[in-house]
């Protein structure tokens, strides 16, 4: 148990970002999520794990309204973002997307270049006066995905054209470069081979310093590696959401234990 | 033996050689078979029609042929009258021939006395007449030799032909029903044969297609034997005579068809492309679910009620705004304009439908990726899914101008028939392919110059639609892989 020490110091330095309560979520008759209240910190890598199918990835996509694109998804409890009902009315779930950025499971770059690729959020948003802000914050934002020095010489080309881990990063490097306050990572390491994730695994410790990250894994080698804070998951439940060190150590709940040393799951 | 009953009793004996294939399988002993008792079946039907419908086929259309060079060929110099040819004497003898028929079996003359009968002692012209086939004047001892020979060759013809499409067909069968034992791969023998019908298949269309190709392609070498290729392509005027002295330029004509093309495809592709991005990216379910239908609709309208419309409604309502009474530009309701906004309204479902597809295939995830960088739903489609999209709908819109340049009832009924070259759009102008039609229909004599035309005219529009179809293909294939 010494083995992995508490960073509590740490963590409770840093205040509630995103606050969940009581939230249910329906995709039509069926009932995703039940009752998942959750507090998630600034400046913390939050891992959510669980079995497939527990509602992780569906809340995830509550956090920015990515739901709202699903004709029959319903969404009802309440989360905020530092202290705003992001469901309320007034919000407009654009700005919201602006400011919790989503990193997908696939990467899914636009068939446009690499520059066009990164420079598509700060265009939209309109976050650069001139040509030479814009190159700034595109070489600020792939150096931040760790893959500028791998793109330097061709952000004209193709993003597509770029191996499945550089793309990757290309996705994060996009992301991070609408300066969202948030970022949500559904399996981004799902489809790249252990070297391109262990890029963005190192990719994702850095961003801590600046974004509040949530990352849903089914590794749990890569939730303990990456996460200060682990919520788990089952069958739509929130079981139990802790430190990191402690979920995987001295778990409270059973069935968090059964997942953890592979039993259910 | 009519060929009716030649099917038939080749179908008879495929069925039976089904069963006895089936039977012979299942009853041999306890020991499982390779293949399904159904296959032996099959293989065995198979085995019996192919050849013999093959067989029936080539026959059908090789007989005929056959008869007719060696009945030419026994006409010789003398039977062609003067101001005459021989296709006109030789259709005679087929005529006599087809009377004799019908004059044997109703029974007025004997089978016998039809071979035997002369010119010379009988009055065909009248008994052919009883029969009801009538003669535009009294047949010539040699039409009649050439059609006794002609019927002498067919019924001879027919009596091979059903001896061997049936010998085909029971030797078929006993092989089939020979090889049926419990080692004989039948699953596989029908496989090989479903892949022949198959292949088969795809074969008659683009024969077909090539056919086509070749009937134009002498045609339309036989066009410019009579009329000069440097002033087909040179002239620029269009003024057919079938007296002699014609003029027949091209361009007034495929001026007329890219104008009117060039109109339509103005006003289908930002209506159509619109309404296939408000189907595929905006609408529910629910508006989804009644508006593609309906749309659909519009695209299976027929083409003639395009040109009613245009004649009636769409050059009428032009002419009250731009005709006399209004601005002044236009002189009828048949006008460039009149027909390019009818073939737009026509060509919208096509764009929208094609374009509906592709930008449904736009992968989600680039959707997602989008509205994750919270971009709303018109940028997300202005920059990322209409770029994704951009080869498809280019080759969507390539194939509807390929379309509108084929297009003939709505010019026809809508652009008037006065080949110029003009660029007010309010002008009567005419199409390619309506005149393809003019010069077409009526008695035209084929040999000149004014209908031989209508060949080259064909090839002209046939060279251009497949290129274009060509292009288009290359371009969505060239750019397909981009987003996958």
């Amino acid at each position: 148990m010494y083995d992995a020490p508490l960073r509590k110091t740490d963590v409770e330095a840093n205040e509630i970002k995103i606050s969940a309560k009581d939230v249910q979520v329906y995709y039509g008759e069926n009932h995703a999520i039940k009752d998942v209240s959750v507090e998630l910190q600034d400046k913390t890598v939050t891992a959510f794990i669980g079995p497939s199918g527990c509602g992780k990835s569906t809340f995830l996509r509550c956090l920015n309204r990515m739901n709202d694109t699903i004709d029959i998804c319903r969404v009802e409890g309440l989360i905020s973002l530092d202290g705003e009902d992001i469901y309320d009315k007034r919000v407009d779930p654009v700005q919201l997307r602006a400011k919790v950025g989503m990193v997908f499971q696939k990467p899914n770059p636009f068939p446009k270049s690499i520059y066009d690729n990164v420079a598509y959020g700060p265009r939209i948003h309109g976050l650069a006066k001139t040509k030479a802000d814009l190159d700034e914050i595109v070489e600020k934002a792939l150096r931040r995905g760790a893959i500028w020095n791998e793109v330097k010489d061709r952000l004209h080309a193709p993003g597509t054209g770029l191996s499945g881990g550089q793309q990757q990063r290309l996705c994060i490097a996009r992301a991070v470069a609408t300066e969202p306050e948030v970022l949500l990572m559904d399996e981004p390491c799902s489809a790249l081979d252990p070297i391109a994730t262990a890029q963005v695994e190192e990719l994702i410790d850095e961003l801590r310093t600046n974004y509040s990250v949530v990352i849903v894994t089914h590794s749990m080698q890569q939730a303990a590696r990456v996460s200060q804070k682990t919520a788990f998951f089952h069958l739509g439940h929130l079981v139990e959401y802790g430190e990191t060190s402690q979920i995987f150590t001295n778990p409270v709940d059973s069935r968090t234990e059964s997942y953890i040393t592979g039993r259910i799951g | 033996m009519p060929v009716l009953w030649l099917i038939l009793i080749v179908l008879a004996l495929a069925v039976a050689g089904f069963i006895a294939g089936r039977l012979r399988v299942t009853s041999a002993g306890a020991e499982r078979p390779h293949s399904l008792p159904n296959y032996y079946g099959w293989n065995v039907a198979m085995k019996v029609m192919a050849p013999a419908f093959l067989a029936l086929v080539v026959w059908l259309l090789v007989q005929p042929m056959l008869v007719d060079r060696q009945v030419t060929a026994g006409l010789g110099e003398g039977a062609v009258p003067e101001g005459s040819t021989l296709g006109l004497v030789m259709s005679d003898v087929r005529r006599v021939a087809g009377g004799l028929d019908t004059a044997v079996s109703r029974g007025l003359i004997t089978a016998g006395d039809a071979d035997a009968m002369s010119a010379a002692d009988s009055d065909v012209r009248s008994l052919l007449g009883e029969a009801g086939v009538a003669l535009g004047s009294d047949v010539s001892p040699e039409v009649l030799e050439a059609a006794q020979d002609y019927r002498a060759m067919n019924s001879a013809g027919n009596f091979w032909r059903s001896a061997v499409v049936i010998l085909l067909a029971v030797g078929g069968l006993v092989w089939g029903v020979a090889q049926s034992n419990r080692d004989f791969r039948a699953r596989n023998a029908v496989e090989t044969g479903i892949r022949m019908i198959l292949l088969a298949a795809a074969s008659i269309a683009i024969l077909t297609t090539i056919g086509i190709v070749l009937s134009l392609v002498g045609n339309t070498w036989n066009f410019f034997q009579v009329y000069p290729a440097s002033k087909f392509f040179g002239s620029f005027t269009w003024s057919p005579s079938f007296g002699g002295g014609s003029e027949l330029g091209i361009w007034p004509l495929l001026w007329g068809t890219l104008y009117i093309s060039f109109i339509a495809l103005v006003v289908a592709v930002p209506i159509g492309l619109f309404a296939a991005v408000y189907l595929s990216e905006y609408a529910g379910p629910k508006m989804r679910a009644w508006a593609k239908p309906l749309l659909e609709v519009l695209a299976g309208i027929p083409t003639i009620v395009y040109g009613l419309f245009a004649l009636l409604t769409v050059g009428p309502l032009l002419l009250t705004v731009f005709g006399r009474d209004g601005l002044g530009w236009m002189q009828a309701g048949t006008a460039v304009m009149t027909a390019g906004l009818v073939m737009g309204i026509m060509l919208i479902p096509f764009v929208s439908s094609l374009s509906d597809d592709i930008i449904n295939a736009v992968p989600q995830s680039l959707r997602d990726g989008s509205y994750g960088l919270g971009a709303t739903q018109s940028e997300t489609i202005k920059q990322v899914i209409l770029p994704a999209a951009l080869p498809g709908i280019v080759g969507a819109v390539l194939l509807a101008a390929s379309r509108a340049i084929g297009e003939t009832m709505i010019v026809v009924f809508g652009a008037g028939a006065a080949a110029r070259l003009s660029l007010n759009p309010f002008d009567a102008m005419t199409t390619v392919t309506a005149k393809i039609v003019s010069q077409l229909t009526g008695d035209a004599d084929f040999a000149s110059p004014e209908a031989l035309v209508a060949f080259a005219l064909g090839m002209t529009l046939f060279i251009i639609t497949l290129g274009l179809n060509v292009f288009a293909l290359y371009i969505v294939r060239k750019y397909r892989e981009q987003y996958e």
